[in-house]
């Protein structure tokens, strides 16, 4: 058999033994026992000197070419291999996606507490600073100094909780513009955040609820000013699109006085049980600073004027997230709370 | 205040369908909270004529009518007996739903076919009592829904009103209110008055002795009366603006208060035994009993209306029982006066009376309407119950009413509204609101208002009025010219939010209990009784017992929390509330509010789940929120102590939190007394910080400094201590060597119990060296460590394992 017989017959069986193993173990034994350096294609080689020099360079390329060839098919082979068998492993580490995640225990923000935020920080962007003010209150700053007089039936739109040495607890957070005033000159711009009691409890009232009182005063400010104001809160906190509108009302501290309606969160001002097929929901009481509070705050009324509003954050947060019960609120029920 | 659709027309040309009268009113600032339609859904009740009636052949009771109901002949079978042939019924055809959901359907009784009903006034919800059925006027047309042939379809408004506007707690209050936004007029109602030849003060006397609280009283005297029902006419109205009908005589006087808003009151003449009415104050003490049969004793606050002597009334609030109108009434004093609102309000407040006659005298009547109010209910008297009017009215009014006239600026509208409304619509508002001007000069003018307006005292109101009627809607919408604020919140009020957000996504949920506790919170908490916080601001009107008092701590109510959410089976908790508690200051009336930081931890420390751990929270979880929180917010100085503890912590599992060396709050595990007061059945762990001593050591300034890039050596020491070698005194004393390379030190394994001798502990901890500017040799290091050793086995008595 000549040397080219003998590398055909080589080639051969190598691609055949190749072709039927797929280990990589495997594939690497065939690499030394054919390319190795004893291996059978070195072999071929040694038979080499038996040719003539012309021959030899012939030979040369064709082991070379063999060489080449079974060094390529088992390194496809081989990469083959690996990837079938790194394939295989991906598959058997497949989980179950749809199992939970591991969970952290959930926070959540009181609704109270977050609109009290939301509010403010859309006031504080109209430069509103915040103040406090004490809840266990003098009936001086509550109502006196707001244009309730004793024995005034404007006093039952306010049922009181009363404590002793002319205290009680105050019931809105209005008696913090007299203490505002009293303690700073004009111009004031200032947004009060707080808690309020009345004497009442069922489904739409509480014994204990919160307010955010807003008051501006300075040179020239007017009815229209505060339209303003207003219309700019409604429509960042309730959207572009939501009405708004004031009508009539009264209170004792302001004139004129509203109450501020915006078109129905619910119906979109078509008429539904919410707001009473009214279309409109009230949600916050407005007016012009009264002159009588000016003069308890000895601000001159001929030379500055303001407004003030008062809203119900439970109000709010009921309209915004669809509660119909108060109570809900202060029920601290943590499948309630642990949804905001 | 409820008005009725139908009286409103009596008085004003309403050219307005309900909704849209509804809606302006509204806007008008008289809201209307209800508006109902009255005998709606009805309309298959018709008018009929009876055109035969014949005996039912087998019911003696029955009847069997040929009834037309304007376009055929029905049978109808009937029970009632007060009817003939030719009456004109109310026939309530097949298909149609009565009061009560009474459904008219086709039937046969006693063999006879029937094709509806004729209906009795009560059983089409008119009455409350009736006899037999319902026979119509003859005039009405056949086949005409009965209530429209009446006329007595009405709508009803329901006015929420506000305690300003008494002027409009009257049908003719809201009809003004309508003429001067439509630009009509009020229809002035005419009546007549026929007196009789005897004079009134023949009969009766008025001397008011206490005139400050009664400026004006007038009477009439009636005689000859016959106390009986009401016309259905009257009752109706009544019903629909909410009065029960009680007789003729009183009913008048509810439709006059209704009708003018002036309350008036009707005496039984023959149970006044002197005749001689006087207006005064009652006697401290005086016992009376008002006509709801309560005996009231009285002060020298009331005012009385006396019969000579003895009191006959409670001054514009109730009468006495002692003259009431009864079914045997026949000579009637009939009363219009006007009484001081605060004394009206403070009598009626401390006796718990409000009655339709107080409501509207605290609030403020028409001292110039008290004529005419008298004159109309004695009219409708006369008219409904017979009797006769003495000759002239008795009006005592020693300081008659001088109408009020206000000075209104021109500029000021527009300084305060931000609209220019010219001069002339001005006075056109003003005097559609019956209101007389003067113009003094360019800008001012004098503006007399009509003498129901009592709430018009000052320019203000006028301008009031102006923004009213000129529409809030049509005012613009403009913004203030702004002196821009720069100031950021106070650091309280942010931190206060940090607090929140960190608490929160520390996986807390906030909750708000309410500011009340009830008094016994000092006994279940283990509080001495000369603990600061056993002390109370106690309320003067709880609504309950619950609630008698304001808390002094938040701790009770967030273990009320905890045991409602474990009933609910939510046993994992970890709650928290920043809220103000109530003390007591020794030296001043009024308390100190403290914002308190409260939080309470119970359960699992993770959700539970396939993958989670199972481990339950202890005072260290408590512990870390607060390292947490104190890390965050760079308090300095801090140190936990087992010392001062709280009485209602488990004395062993406690400690108290010191900041700069003011303790500014507490951690531990609830005392095991405390958690079954509050039945609550697993440990629950608590931590609070008082805000208003923590704020003031909270600096935002920190130094961060740059990491070091050169790399780390760490170290461990195995060590058994002694058990009472507190944990931070490892770093203390690691700290006292001053060593700058230890850059951390961490404890990161304890261990007591099998292989380590009794009362000792295992203790391991890690310390990592490190220097900012070159990489530390072995030798360096090790040399280090070996200091720290030394210093724990000579200084702790460590024994390195």
């Amino acid at each position: 058999m000549s040397m080219n017989e003998q590398l055909e017959q080589l080639k051969t069986r190598a691609l055949q033994e190749i072709a039927a193993i797929s280990g990589e173990e495997e594939l690497q034994n065939l690499r030394v026992k054919y390319l190795g350096k004893k291996g059978e294609l070195t072999s071929v080689m040694k038979g080499i000197g038996a040719l003539t020099p012309e021959e030899r360079p012939k030979l040369g390329q064709v082991v070379n070419a063999v060489r080449d060839l079974l060094e390529e098919r088992i390194e496809s082979v081989l990469q083959q291999t690996r990837k079938n068998a790194r394939d295989a492993k991906l598959r058997s580490e497949r989980i179950d996606v749809t199992l939970p995640g591991r969970q952290q225990p959930k926070g959540s923000k009181h609704p109270v507490s977050m609109v009290i935020e939301e509010v403010s920080d859309i006031f504080a962007g109209l430069g509103f600073q915040v103040a406090e003010g004490p809840e266990i209150e003098l009936d001086y700053y509550n109502f006196e100094a707001l244009n309730f007089p004793k024995d005034h039936p404007a006093r039952d739109m306010q049922d009181t909780f009363f404590v002793e040495n002319d205290l009680l607890l105050r019931t809105h957070t209005s008696p913090v513009q007299i203490r505002t005033m009293l303690n700073h000159a004009p111009p004031v711009r200032v947004i009060a955040p707080g808690t309020v009691y009345r004497c009442d409890y069922d489904a739409t009232h509480s014994p204990m609820f919160h307010q955010i009182e807003g008051f501006m005063v300075d040179k020239g400010i007017t009815f229209a000013d505060l339209k303003g104001i207003l219309t700019i809160f409604v429509t960042q906190y309730f959207g572009k699109e939501i009405g708004v509108r004031l009508r009539p009302s009264f209170f004792p501290f302001t004139e004129p006085s509203a109450e501020v309606d915006i078109a129905c969160v619910i119906c979109k001002g078509k008429g539904c049980r919410v707001c009473k097929q009214s279309g409109w929901l009230e949600i916050l009481g407005a007016g012009m600073v009264d002159p009588e509070v000016f003069r308890h705050v000895q601000y001159d009324p001929e030379s500055v004027s303001g407004f003030a509003f008062g809203m119900g954050i439970e109000r709010i947060a009921m309209l915004k997230y669809g509660i119909n019960d108060m109570r809900l609120l202060f029920e601290n029920d943590l499948r309630f709370l642990r949804q905001f | 205040m409820i008005i009725s659709y139908n009286w409103l027309k009596e008085f004003v040309d309403v050219d307005l369908s309900p909704a849209d009268l509804s809606a302006m009113l509204t806007m008008l600032g008289l809201e209307v909270e209800r508006m109902e339609e009255r005998f709606t859904g009805m309309d298959s009740v018709v008018v009929a004529l009876v055109q035969e009636k014949a005996q039912h052949p087998n019911a003696d009771k029955l009847s069997v009518c040929k009834v037309n109901n304007g376009s055929e002949i029905l049978d109808i079978v009937c029970g009632a007996q007060n009817f003939k042939a030719g009456d004109k019924v109310a026939l309530a055809q097949i298909g149609t739903v009565l009061p009560g959901d009474f459904k008219i359907k086709r039937s046969k009784i006693r063999g006879e076919e029937s094709c509806g009903m004729l209906c009795s006034e009560k059983e089409l919800g008119i009455a409350d009592e009736s006899a037999g059925i319902m026979i119509l006027p003859q005039d009405l047309q056949l086949g005409v829904p009965v209530f429209d042939a009446l006329g007595m379809k009405d709508v009803i408004f329901e006015i929420g009103l506000t305690p300003n506007r008494s002027d409009c707690l009257s049908i003719i209050g809201i009809a003004r209110e309508v003429a001067a936004k439509l630009g009509k007029k009020v229809r002035k109602q005419e009546f007549g008055i026929v007196e009789g030849d005897r004079k009134a003060n023949e009969f009766a006397s008025v001397t008011i002795e206490d005139a400050d609280l009664c400026p004006r009283y007038a009477a009439r005297y009636i005689s000859g009366c016959k106390i009986g029902p009401s016309p259905s006419w009257l009752v109706e109205r009544l019903t629909a603006v909410g009065m029960r009908s009680i007789n003729n005589v009183v009913d008048v006087t509810n439709y006059v208060l209704m009708e003018y808003g002036h309350p008036l009151h009707a005496f039984d003449h023959d149970q006044l035994v002197e005749g001689r009415i006087v207006v005064k104050r009652a006697g401290e003490g005086e016992r009376f009993t008002t006509l709801d049969d309560q005996e009231r004793t009285l002060t020298a606050e009331d005012l009385t209306i006396r019969d000579g002597g003895r009191a006959v009334a409670l001054a514009g609030i109730m009468g006495g029982q002692n003259s009431e109108i009864s079914d045997s009434t026949v000579n009637i004093l009939l009363e219009s006066a006007w009484f001081n609102p605060s004394a009206i309000r403070r009598t009626s407040k401390r006796l718990g009376i409000h009655s339709e006659s107080s409501h509207r005298f605290e609030r403020g009547a028409d001292i110039e309407a008290v004529p005419t109010a008298l004159d109309r209910a004695a009219s409708l008297i006369c008219e409904l119950a017979g009797g006769t009017i003495a000759a002239g009215m008795i009006d005592v009014y020693p300081a008659p009413y001088s109408p009020r006239a206000i000075t209104l600026r021109q500029n000021r509208i527009e300084e305060l509204l931000g609209i220019a409304i010219t001069p002339e619509h001005t006075r056109q508002i003003l005097e559609s609101l019956e209101c007389s001007i003067a113009v003094e000069g360019s800008d001012l003018c004098r503006v007399t208002v009509p003498s129901y307006r009592v709430d018009l005292e000052r320019e203000i109101d006028l301008i009031e009025e102006l923004a009213r009627m000129f529409g809030y809607d049509n005012i613009p919408v403009t913004m203030p010219y702004a002196r821009v604020s720069s100031d950021r919140p106070p650091l309280h009020q942010r931190l206060e939010r940090k607090v929140r957000d960190l608490l929160v996504s520390s996986g807390f949920n906030e909750v708000v209990n309410f500011s009340f506790s009830p008094q016994d919170v000092p006994e279940k908490m283990l509080l001495p009784a000369d603990d600061h916080r056993a002390v109370h601001v106690k309320l003067l009107n709880p609504l309950i017992d619950e609630h008698a008092v304001m808390r002094t701590t938040l701790l009770p109510g967030l273990l009320e929390t905890s045991a409602r959410n474990a009933n609910f089976r939510v046993f994992n908790q970890r709650i928290f509330e920043l809220r103000r508690v109530y003390l007591v200051k020794p030296d001043d009336d009024s308390p100190s509010e403290p914002l308190v930081l409260g939080g309470l931890l119970s359960g699992l420390r993770s959700p539970e789940g396939w993958n989670q751990g199972k481990d339950e929270v202890d005072f260290f979880d408590a512990k870390g929120v607060v390292e947490n929180l104190f890390d965050a917010l760079n308090v300095p100085a801090v140190k936990f102590e087992s010392r001062e503890i709280e009485p209602f912590y488990h004395p062993g599992k406690a400690c108290t939190v010191f900041s700069a060396g003011e303790r500014i709050g507490s951690i531990g595990e609830i005392h095991p007394t405390v958690q079954e007061n509050y039945a609550i059945e697993k440990p629950v762990y608590y931590f609070e910080l008082d805000m208003n001593r923590l704020v003031p050591k909270v600096s935002e300034k920190v130094a961060i400094s740059a990491p070091s890039r050169f790399p780390d050596a760490t170290r461990d020491i195995a060590m058994l201590l002694d058990d009472s070698v507190a944990a931070d005194a490892i770093s203390a004393c690691v700290s006292a060597l001053k060593i700058k390379e230890i850059e951390e030190l961490f404890l990161f394994d304890l261990y007591k119990g099998e292989h380590i001798p009794a009362g000792q502990k295992s203790i391991a901890i890690r310390l990592r060296y490190r220097l900012p500017d070159r990489t530390l040799t072995d030798e360096e290091v090790t040399a280090l460590h070996q200091r720290v050793v030394n210093a724990l086995v000579n200084n702790l008595g460590a024994a390195i394992r």
